[in-house]
């Protein structure tokens, strides 16, 4: 499983393009995910709504509605048959993906709801707000298990490890803060409050290395047990918004983020130098998804753009 | 995986009760092999499964034929089956996933206690009845294989001659002590005389023994998780270490060897010499001054600890050792006798159970730890001189912060391999392990109705655990809640 032994990418690179453009949002596309499983792809946006694609077709399967504002995030549990989704009406909300009705409504949060992931059991998930807390919920009743007053300001991103037993948290105040899963306690601050505001911050597969994406245009690798930061990776625009990255490991080992530039960047993981810039969305692509076993790249375009874009590689 | 970045200065023991669990009236407990998932056995006859991690009911196994208290539970080494010993004298071998019954059989007598032969057949189990010796089960057949609990035995399970007979010539049988090594190619059993008998349970034969100075009855024999160490409880109030000669498999062929090489004619004293290589005694553990019974004495997860209860005068005392033999705490709960005590096979967390049924959780008593709140805090164990540059706090000019220049930023980064904890490096299984149960969000209810939307359950306590010594008013004021709103929790959908 592990990439090649000596030196660079083995794999040479092979370009992505535009295979299909989905445009069914009436408003900006928040964020766009597969499912474990691949089989699904699930968008959600700030028109309340979350539209469950089926990968393989492209076509739309269900249209989730109920939310009383507009969803920021969403997040498949391992099993993709439940979709758990965070929004400005201050509540997240459990959905069967396959029946599209809404299970569940965790109400706790005193703010808007900005970023949600279940744990790999998913008998946890875990929610950031702009209330500045990071709550982990039984997944099963809908209890709030901790409420941890993680951050200073908003809370931008949560992510649980390979394992669940460790959550990563970013936010606006600059700090990136590793969590036990079990108690709510602080075990370590990867990054201090000084610096520029953290926008996403994400375990790699192996749960050892955290990718941050900071407001000041740049990707860091962290290794979150020496606190040393590995590889940086630039050349893309992030000022305002909280754009995700995503580790693409299907093919070649990349990382792929949105840019405020309407672009989507390709770098290679090990060498750090942009392979591809992906055009055609017409405002900032906000969030990225690359399929867990083909090589197929999500993006969702903001409110000048709205729509989800599905790009594949050269064969 | 978040080895590195947890404070080793901490003791690995728990401290104190961080939770409760509350459902019906359990009486004995098991974790699985992870310590995600842990089984209760209830006074009604049913089996409840917690997922450890939320601290929420799972599954329940139930059904119409289980109405007798459960004596005993014991997992199986894949996580897919339970094994539970009742007081009406059977053992039923349940399905977790499916929640279904895969197997039952009635004994003769109640078992007091049933365990799972540790191989992947999970036919095969030993159970330990009320006042009989121990006997090999199959679950399938339901044929019993009674096990010789005397050298004198030839197999046929005849009683030792004893001090007290009843009026009718039948001598009584004291309960005797159980379990099978790691790889369950052997029973180590401890009979009323205080010695201890490796049995080739296969052909029912004693291989050794180890006699027990003071020779009192041995209530309780278990291994350590890693099969290196083996722990007695005797009725002279003392706990007993022994150190595993015997390789963990191919025991039987050492002892082949041991036995040939042997040149003892005598052949009691032949399984006392080879016995004396199988086993040593390496600590004793007793409370010299209040002369505790001990009860369901275990060991941690990793071997270092040793557990012991009491429940004398219904107290509630968990005494903690570690291996060499010092107390390093005693907890001591709430006025309700402990019955039943589990160290979590990872974590340093012990369960035990009280006399009215509910489940306590000790854990360590969180510390906020200092270093976890800047990138660059390092914690000192005790003051260290620190003596400073010549020009260390001079301020110059044009000084720019050095970034760490150590790091090299073309060196591979692999963020695909993962390695594999050792705790669970013996895995030799041919079956996905189940490690935990799907949750399944329970459907909220609309808030509009008032009466309850029918429970399935027949129990009046809805699902809730309460933290008696929580810091969060929230999360406390949500568990009331809960209590008083039964239709979430109970319902399962499976």
């Amino acid at each position: 499983m592990a990439s090649g032994g000596g030196g660079s990418n083995p794999l040479p690179y092979r370009p992505y393009r535009l295979l299909r453009t989905l445009a069914a949002h009436d408003r900006a596309v928040s964020c766009v995910k597969f499912s474990s499983d691949g089989t699904l792809l699930a968008s959600a946006s700030l028109d309340k709504t979350l539209i469950v694609w089926s990968s393989q077709t492209l076509t739309l399967k269900s249209r989730l509605v109920g939310h009383s504002g507009g969803i920021s995030d969403l997040a498949w549990s391992s099993d993709s048959h439940y979709i758990c989704s965070a929004s400005d009406d201050l509540t997240l909300r459990i959905w069967d993906a396959q029946s599209a009705e809404c299970v569940k409504t965790l109400r706790g949060h005193t703010d808007l709801v900005f970023c949600v992931n279940f744990n790999p059991q998913s008998n946890l998930i875990v929610s950031g707000s702009f209330d500045e807390t990071v709550k982990i919920w039984d997944a099963k009743t809908g209890r709030p298990l901790h409420t941890i007053a993680a951050h200073s300001m908003p809370v931008t991103s949560v992510h649980f490890n390979r394992d669940g037993s460790l959550i990563v948290s970013g936010s606006h105040d600059g700090s990136c803060k590793i969590w036990a899963s079990d108690t709510g306690a602080l075990l370590k601050t990867l990054i201090e409050v000084n610096g520029p505001a953290i926008s996403f911050a994400k375990f790699s597969p192996n749960g050892k290395y955290i990718l941050v994406a900071t407001l000041d245009d740049t990707l860091k690798l962290w290794n979150y047990s020496t606190g040393k930061s590995l590889k940086i990776y630039t050349g893309h625009v992030n000022k305002v918004y909280c754009i995700a990255s995503a580790f693409s490991v299907t093919y070649g080992k990349y990382i792929v983020s949105g840019s405020e530039d309407n672009c989507v960047y390709v770098w290679d993981l090990q060498g750090k130098n942009p392979l591809q810039k992906l055009e055609g969305h017409t405002d900032t692509v906000i969030s990225v998804s690359c399929h867990p076993n083909e090589n197929k790249i999500a993006s969702a375009g903001l409110d000048g753009d709205r729509t989800v874009r599905i790009w594949v590689q050269d064969t | 995986m978040n080895a590195p970045i947890i404070d080793p200065l901490q003791g690995d023991f728990p401290e104190v009760i961080e939770e409760y669990l509350e459902h019906g009236v359990m009486k004995c407990i098991a974790f699985n092999r992870r310590g995600t998932l842990l089984a209760a056995g209830c006074a009604d006859g049913s089996c409840i499964i917690w997922d450890f991690e939320t601290r929420g009911i799972a599954k329940e196994l139930h059904d119409k034929d289980c109405v007798a208290a459960i004596t005993s539970v014991c997992w199986s080494k894949d996580g897919h089956c339970i094994l539970v010993s009742a007081a009406d004298k059977s053992l039923t071998l349940w399905d977790v996933v499916s929640g279904e019954k895969i197997t039952r059989t009635t004994l003769q007598q109640t078992p007091l206690q049933a365990r799972l032969h540790p191989g992947s057949a999970k036919s095969l189990c030993l159970a330990c009845p009320l006042s009989s010796a121990p006997m090999i089960v199959d679950l399938n057949t339901g044929s019993t294989t009674v096990l010789p609990v005397s050298v004198s035995d030839t197999g046929a399970g005849l009683p030792p001659p004893s001090r007290n007979k009843f009026s009718d010539g039948s001598p009584p049988f004291t309960p005797t002590a159980a379990c099978f090594n790691k790889y369950g190619d052997l029973v180590y059993v401890g009979n009323s005389k205080g010695e201890i008998l490796i049995v080739d349970h296969k052909n029912k034969q004693v291989r050794a023994v180890v006699p027990i100075s003071g020779g009192s009855v041995i209530k309780n024999i278990v291994f350590s998780r890693n099969g290196q160490y083996l722990l007695t409880n005797s009725n002279d109030r003392t706990i007993r270490i022994y150190e595993n000669l015997l390789p963990l498999k191919d025991g039987l062929k050492v002892l082949d060897e041991l036995s040939t090489s042997c040149d003892e004619v005598d052949e009691a004293e032949k399984l006392k010499a080879v016995g004396s290589k199988c086993l040593a005694l390496f600590r004793e553990f007793q409370d010299s001054i209040t002369k505790i019974h001990w009860k369901v004495p275990c060991f941690s997860g990793d071997g270092e600890w040793v557990v012991g209860g009491s429940a004398s005068k219904g107290e509630h005392k968990i005494y903690i050792w570690d291996r060499a033999g010092h107390l390093v705490k005693i907890l001591e709960g709430p006025k309700e006798a402990l019955i039943d005590l589990a160290w979590h096979p990872v974590h340093p967390i012990v369960v035990s159970v009280s006399l009215t049924g509910l489940v306590y959780i000790w854990a360590k008593d969180y510390t906020e730890n200092w270093s976890a709140f800047a990138p660059d805090f390092k914690e000192l164990e005790e003051n260290e001189e620190y003596i400073e540059r010549e020009d260390e706090f001079d301020l110059m000019p044009e000084t720019e912060k050095v970034k760490d220049t150590d790091v090299n930023e073309d060196d591979e980064v692999d963020i695909m391999t993962v390695e594999n904890e050792s705790v669970f490096s013996d895995s030799d299984m041919s079956q996905e392990e189940l490690c935990f149960l799907p949750a399944v969000p329970c459907p909220d209810v609309p808030e509009q109705q008032d009466k309850c939307v029918g429970s399935t359950s027949k129990l009046t306590d809805s699902n809730h655990s309460g933290s008696p010594l929580s810091e969060e008013a929230g999360q406390n004021g949500q568990a009331m809640n809960h209590a008083s709103s039964p239709v979430e929790g109970n319902i399962i959908l499976f």
